[in-house]
């Protein structure tokens, strides 16, 4: 069996699962819940379309007056180990959003398989597990044969995805889709071939919507946060019964206007990474690059 | 590091029914909530769930404080339910208040509509606190029925405050009733502050939000001027969970109050 490291392209299960579980406790009542601090572990293997959204969520969870303490604790206690991806699919459209097959940054550490040995570069926090156990690792000089192989390996992969996605989508892509909020016709087309399975937003190593439920226990209650999707006609409904996304166009849209335009004005980055998991999930073969390369 | 989902007991120390399916819930929290007008408290039905509100008492005494709320749903169905003494969950405060500095030395036109009059209650006590800071502060107050009007106690009371101006409109009227009848916009031909320079403040079902808008709107008060209290879903409160997204804005973080200029190019804001 391949490691996660040695496969071609990204898993199945996006890495977000890790730090933002589909369904934790996060509160109680009247008592409180403590929040743990998981023993310490590692990531291994994780693509860069993995690796790019913990940015979004770091943002959102980690950074500003609220911040979420659950997450944090997960964060704090992973080490990311980041792998190449020497041969991107044809679902892959990272070079799409300006993103490469290979971390650039946020990993503790990158591994390169060449030629059967295994790359290594130390990042963030990575040095701890060289020290944990340096007779596993043997220095690579500067302008090594190895590192010359990377750099190739590397092109190659680039060139693989420029050759399956060769058409750059809107220059302006933030505001192309802004252009296009509230036109029900444009969207209409794809939105019709969705059956509102919501694999995309499950499977997304972006989105992390997500909504808090009280259940009630003996004499407490237990506060639940559950992955959320966006496209559920009840997301935005409120109390009174009211919905400003009712018809699922409008909620087909949102999707798209969160993730290219909003979070772009909003954290100047789109909350895409082009892993192709919501096209690959998707039963009504709704593909993300044809809808924004109509744009 | 604080855990922004857990909430906190609050005690019930009291309730007062304002209308047949309006009541205000006076709550004493474990720690102060330094809430400040316009801001909102995530409140826990034990067992049942949670929902935001605003706090309708005055941000100058926070011991306890206010919550009038109408009966609607699941939460709030359990909510009515609850005796003096029970304790219920409380989050907050959040959102932005009320930007009061702005508010200064103006003319303050505040528009209500059935409960909508809850957060109003806590900015106009804000307002009547330091009166001084303030010129003449209108208060435009709609109801369906008399019977549904709340602070009916409260507002004889604001009438009499100086620099202070209280109408009232009811649609439907009975016959004892000797004020306007129709809805809050008719109390609205006429608005005595200068509408260049003035504040409105707006909040009610959207549907009056929006009329009253147009009205005010219409009558010359600048976009910028005009304070919208925004109804959107909310889960997190605390700008993460996404589902209060109102076109550009997080209504719990932004909002909930939101001025027309930021809303305006939004497609229906007022659904």
């Amino acid at each position: 069996m391949l490691t996660p490291a040695q496969r071609r392209i990204r898993a199945s299960e996006p890495v977000k699962s890790f730090m933002l579980q589909p369904r934790r406790q996060v509160g109680s009542f009247p008592e409180t819940t403590a929040v743990e601090e998981p023993g310490p572990r590692v990531l291994l293997g994780i693509k860069n379309c993995d690796l790019v959204p913990l940015k979004v969520h770091d943002t959102i969870l980690g950074e500003g007056e609220f911040k979420d303490p659950f997450y944090l604790a997960q964060r704090k206690s992973t080490l990311l180990v980041a792998a190449d991806c020497p041969e991107p699919e044809k679902s892959c459209f990272c070079n799409l959003l300006g993103l490469t097959p290979y971390a650039q940054d946020g990993a503790d550490a990158t591994l390169t398989i060449v030629d059967g040995d295994w790359l290594f570069e130390i990042g963030d926090s990575g040095q701890q597990l060289v020290d944990a156990a340096p007779e596993l690792f043997t220095p690579v000089q500067e302008g090594s044969p190895e590192l010359d192989k990377r750099a190739r390996q590397r092109a190659a992969a680039v060139a693989a995805l420029n050759v399956t996605n060769p058409r750059p989508w809107n220059s302006d892509l933030s505001g192309a889709v802004a252009a296009k909020r509230g036109d029900d016709s444009f969207w209409s087309r794809h939105a019709e071939k969705c059956v509102e399975c919501f694999g995309c937003l499950m499977g997304c190593p972006t989105c992390y919507c997500f909504l808090l439920y009280d259940q009630a226990k003996e004499k407490s209650l237990g506060r639940t946060r559950v992955w959320d999707a966006c496209y559920l006609a009840a997301y935005a409904r409120v109390g009174g019964g009211a919905n400003p996304r009712a018809e699922f166009v409008k909620r087909f849209a949102n999707r798209f206007v969160c993730k290219f335009s909003d979070f772009k004005t909003d954290h100047g980055m789109y909350a895409c990474s082009g892993c192709g998991r919501c096209f690959k999930a998707c039963m009504g073969k709704i593909d993300i690059r044809k809808v924004l390369a109509e744009l | 590091m604080n855990n922004p989902y857990q909430a906190i007991p609050a005690t019930i120390l009291e309730t007062h029914d304002e209308t047949p399916n309006i009541r205000t819930f006076v709550l004493k929290p474990e720690q102060e909530i330094p809430f400040l007008a316009g801001q909102f408290v995530e409140l826990t039905v034990p067992g049942f769930g949670e929902a935001p509100f605003t706090p309708s008492s005055s941000q100058f005494k926070r011991d306890t404080f206010d919550m009038t709320i109408m009966k609607v749903g699941r939460a709030t169905g359990a909510l009515f339910d609850l005796k003096p003494g029970d304790v219920v969950g409380a989050r907050g405060p959040f959102g932005t208040p009320y930007p009061l500095d702005k508010f200064r030395g103006k003319d303050i036109y505040i528009v209500g509509g059935g409960v909508g009059l809850a957060p109003l209650r806590a900015l106009f006590l804000a307002l009547t606190h330091e009166i001084d800071k303030y010129q003449r502060i209108f208060l435009r107050y709609g109801a369906r029925t008399p019977n549904d009007i709340v602070y009916r106690h409260l507002l004889p009371e604001w009438q009499k405050l100086p620099k202070v101006d209280v109408d009232l409109s009811v649609d439907v009227s009975d016959e004892k009733w000797m004020k306007k009848v129709g809805v809050v916009t008719c109390l609205m031909d006429d608005i005595p502050c200068d509408e260049k320079t003035s504040i409105a403040v707006v909040c009610g079902p959207p549907i009056m939000m929006k009329f009253v808008n147009q009205k005010l709107l219409d009558a010359g008060f600048q976009g910028e001027n005009i304070y919208l209290s925004m109804e959107t879903n909310m889960s997190c409160g605390v700008g993460q969970c996404r589902h209060c997204r109102l076109g550009p804005y997080l209504t719990c973080k932004d909002g909930p109050v939101l001025t027309w200029a930021q809303i305006k190019d939004i497609e229906n804001p007022f659904v």
